[in-house]
């Protein structure tokens, strides 16, 4: 009869694509700013369904003078709730 | 002078003490007379400085009469080199005699012309043939013990009759003819035997003996340093390739360590040289053979921080500790070493076999000391994910309070960072249909703490805790959750075959194999296979032992490991290589990203100024041909030997 079970998982991040559109790093490691991923360099989405690193989008963010447009199809930035 | 006195058939030692009689005759006589003119001696004489005082007239006209005769002379001097001779030959001679013939040769002030010269020609001749013949016939250890004889007899001497004025020039001859000649040859000789044989009084003579002479610990430094190259090289390169070899190698090598540690500090005086020799040696030895040493180091560490580890105090253990830290410095490639850490590391931590956290905390931080935060920053990653892991199992356990779950088993999850970990390869079971409900509840609340994730489970590293009733009483196994799928069978049905099991479980069929293997013929066998045998083969089948019998109630099965190690040191290996590829490439990008234009000399030299890898040139330039390829860089059209970074 089965009392305890100590079980393992990994987890990763659900994303469209493989590597973020704008550092091109794999979303399994992390942007450049940062040294390792996992919480400490996490993935945000917008309501457009594109995703990048929160560091990535937030400096590009930053860079847009006037519309906060998503980098890959140029529609309104939204973070999804 | 009376002709008996000078005539060669009396013995020499005969003749000498006659001189010595007149010689003292002729001081007492001559005390006397400066008493009687001792009106005359001190004034008239002390104003006339043109005139010698008594005293002096008498050593001069003992000088010319006496001992300025040629023959005479001779023979006195003679006399009293043969007389030396054979005090160094151990007779015991007329010390005294000695000490008054040589005071008058002083006295008459012919000390030096008439004696020292032939007197050091004789020294010198005689421990040249000394050396000679003694280097032959006698071991080093004998050898050196017969120097410092000589060399504390010869200052003795000093003491009893020679003049002091002499002792230096002496003493360098000895050195000389007896050390200086001989340096190379003596440690050629005896020194690998004497550090070979621990033998530290030999070895401290020879250390004593040899600073006292020019280059001769230059030398002996040089022959140490082979041979710690040279022993340390049979040990590291197990030319057999004998892997029950490899097994101790560590274990010798902090042996040797400690044995040469031992001898710099007792022997050696702690030389600095010597020790920088010794450190040189090391470093190039222990990375004659690449990767074995650093991945035999990392395995060392596991075992002595896995459980189970009893024969150190935690004090014992730091010092280990410590030792390691000093083998591990010499390592090239300390990225090898990092991966076969991580992967027991790995194991230690979801097995909770760790023998205490306060070990592996002190492992990591000498680490971090060592190579730097960049080099502990996943070790570190994934201690923070057995806390956070830790956490999230008290939310979850509130959580299983509040909803109707299936009870009876206990589930904790360790959740873990893809990147921090070792890879581990995906692998699918079949589990029983509470197990997939729990697991079920428990990725539910998972992803809705954290969005964005996504969890894969590794059957592989999960493991159970089972309550088994046999005729002999209950038991507690601690299994591996392989363990655990093929003993649930047998709650269910008597008996069942190999393809059976393999059906139910869907475990991979040489992971079965081992498991069942485990569990039926190891050393525990809660199961029974028919036909009995050490192998599982693929028509055996397998009932439930229920005459199992142990004196504990808590038994730990072990999964057996098979040849499976080697495939997982291989690809381990392998990683690394990878990883260095990806290293390089991000080296050169870096580089080239700040220089813009750089030759390939100067690349290849900046290059190695960055990687803690070793590396060949060909490498290099390999992955250099690859990134001009992709693109990220190009040669100059002018200079093939320059580059051009792409923007
Ligand atoms: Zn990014
Ligand atoms: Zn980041
Ligand atoms: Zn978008």
């Amino acid at each position: 009869m089965n009392q305890g079970w100590t079980a393992v998982a990994t987890w990763h991040w659900v994303a469209n694509d493989e590597n973020c559109g704008i550092c091109r790093m794999a979303f399994d490691g992390c942007c450049p700013d940062c040294k390792l991923p996992g919480d400490d360099c996490p993935l945000v989405w917008g309501e457009c369904s594109h995703c990048f690193h929160i560091h990535c989008i937030v400096k590009w963010l930053n860079s847009q003078q006037v519309h906060q447009l998503c980098p890959m199809c140029r529609q309104d930035w939204k973070f999804k709730e | 002078m009376s002709s008996p006195t000078c005539s060669k058939t009396i013995a020499y030692e005969q003749f000498l003490k006659k001189i010595d009689q007149y010689w003292q005759a002729h001081c007492r006589q001559m005390i006397m007379i400066r008493s009687i003119f001792l009106f005359l001696d001190r004034t008239y004489v002390l104003q006339n400085s043109s005139i010698m005082s008594i005293w002096d007239m008498g050593l001069d006209l003992f000088r010319a009469h006496i001992v300025g005769h040629h023959i005479v002379q001779t023979r006195t001097v003679d006399g009293l080199l043969q007389l030396i001779e054979r005090d160094r030959n151990g007779e015991a001679v007329d010390r005294q005699l000695l000490k008054s013939l040589l005071r008058m040769l002083s006295d008459l002030q012919i000390y030096q012309d008439a004696f020292e010269r032939k007197f050091l020609e004789a020294t010198d001749r005689l421990y040249a043939a000394e050396g000679q013949r003694l280097m032959e016939q006698r071991d080093v250890p004998e050898y050196l013990l017969h120097v410092e004889k000589r060399l504390s007899e010869e200052s003795e001497r000093f003491l009893h009759y020679l003049d002091q004025s002499t002792k230096k020039p002496v003493i360098n001859l000895v050195e000389k003819q007896l050390l200086e000649q001989h340096v190379s040859h003596i440690l050629q000789k005896g020194l690998d035997q004497l550090l070979h044989e621990n033998r530290i009084a030999d070895l401290t003579r020879l250390y004593t003996l040899f600073s006292r002479v020019r280059d001769g610990l230059k030398e002996q430094c040089a022959a140490f340093a082979t041979y710690i190259k040279n022993t340390g090289k049979v040990i590291v390169l197990n030319i057999d390739t004998d892997p029950e070899k490899d097994k101790d190698m560590v274990q010798l090598l902090l042996d040797f360590k400690a044995k040469i540690d031992n001898i710099l500090a007792v022997c050696f005086t702690s030389n600095e040289k010597f020790i920088n020799a010794m450190k040189e040696s090391f470093e190039h030895f222990i990375n004659v053979r690449q990767n074995k040493p650093a991945e035999l180091i990392a395995k060392y560490v596991d075992s002595k921080l896995r459980a189970g580890n009893k024969e150190a105090t935690e004090e014992e253990l730091e010092r280990l500790l410590d030792r390691i830290m000093v083998l591990f410095r010499f390592i090239h490639g300390k990225d090898v070493f990092e991966a076969f850490y991580k992967k027991d590391l790995a194991k230690r931590l979801l097995v909770g076999k760790s023998a205490s956290v306060d070990a592996e905390k002190s492992m990591l931080s000498k680490l971090k000391q060592e190579c730097g935060g960049g080099f502990t920053q996943k070790l570190e990653g994934m201690f923070k994910d057995m806390e956070l892991s830790k956490d999230f199992m008290l939310a979850f356990k509130q959580h299983m309070q509040n909803i109707d779950a299936p009870g009876g088993i206990e589930l904790t999850v360790n959740i873990l960072t893809m990147g921090y970990w070792p890879p581990y390869p995906p692998m699918e079971v079949h589990l029983p249909a509470e197990m997939v409900k729990l697991q079920d509840i428990f990725q539910k609340f998972y992803l809705f703490k954290h969005s964005g994730r996504k969890l894969q489970w590794q059957p592989t590293l999960g493991h159970c805790v089972l309550k088994a009733v046999f005729s002999g009483g209950n038991k507690e196994l601690q299994v591996s959750l392989f363990q655990t799928l093929c003993l649930l069978l047998f709650s269910e049905g008597e008996e069942f075959t190999f393809d059976e099991i393999k059906d139910h479980t869907g475990i991979e069929i040489n992971e079965l194999r081992r498991t069942l293997q485990s569990l039926a013929c190891g050393k525990a066998r809660v199961l029974q296979k028919l036909p009995k045998g050490k192998d599982v083969n693929d028509g055996d089948k397998f009932l439930f032992n229920d005459e199992f019998k142990h004196k504990l109630f808590r038994i730990k099965i072990n999964q057996i490991q098979m040849k499976e190690t080697q495939e997982e040191n291989t690809s381990t290996t392998e990683r690394v290589f990878h990883d260095r590829q990806y290293q390089v490439d991000a080296a050169i990008v870096r580089i080239m990203k700040t220089r813009k234009t750089l030759s390939h000399n100067l690349l290849i030299s900046e290059l190695y100024n960055q990687l803690k890898f070793p590396v060949k040139p060909g490498d290099l330039k390999k992955r250099i041909e690859s990134l001009i390829d992709r693109d990220y860089m190009e040669r100059d059209k002018d200079n093939p030997n320059q580059y051009l970074y792409v923007a």
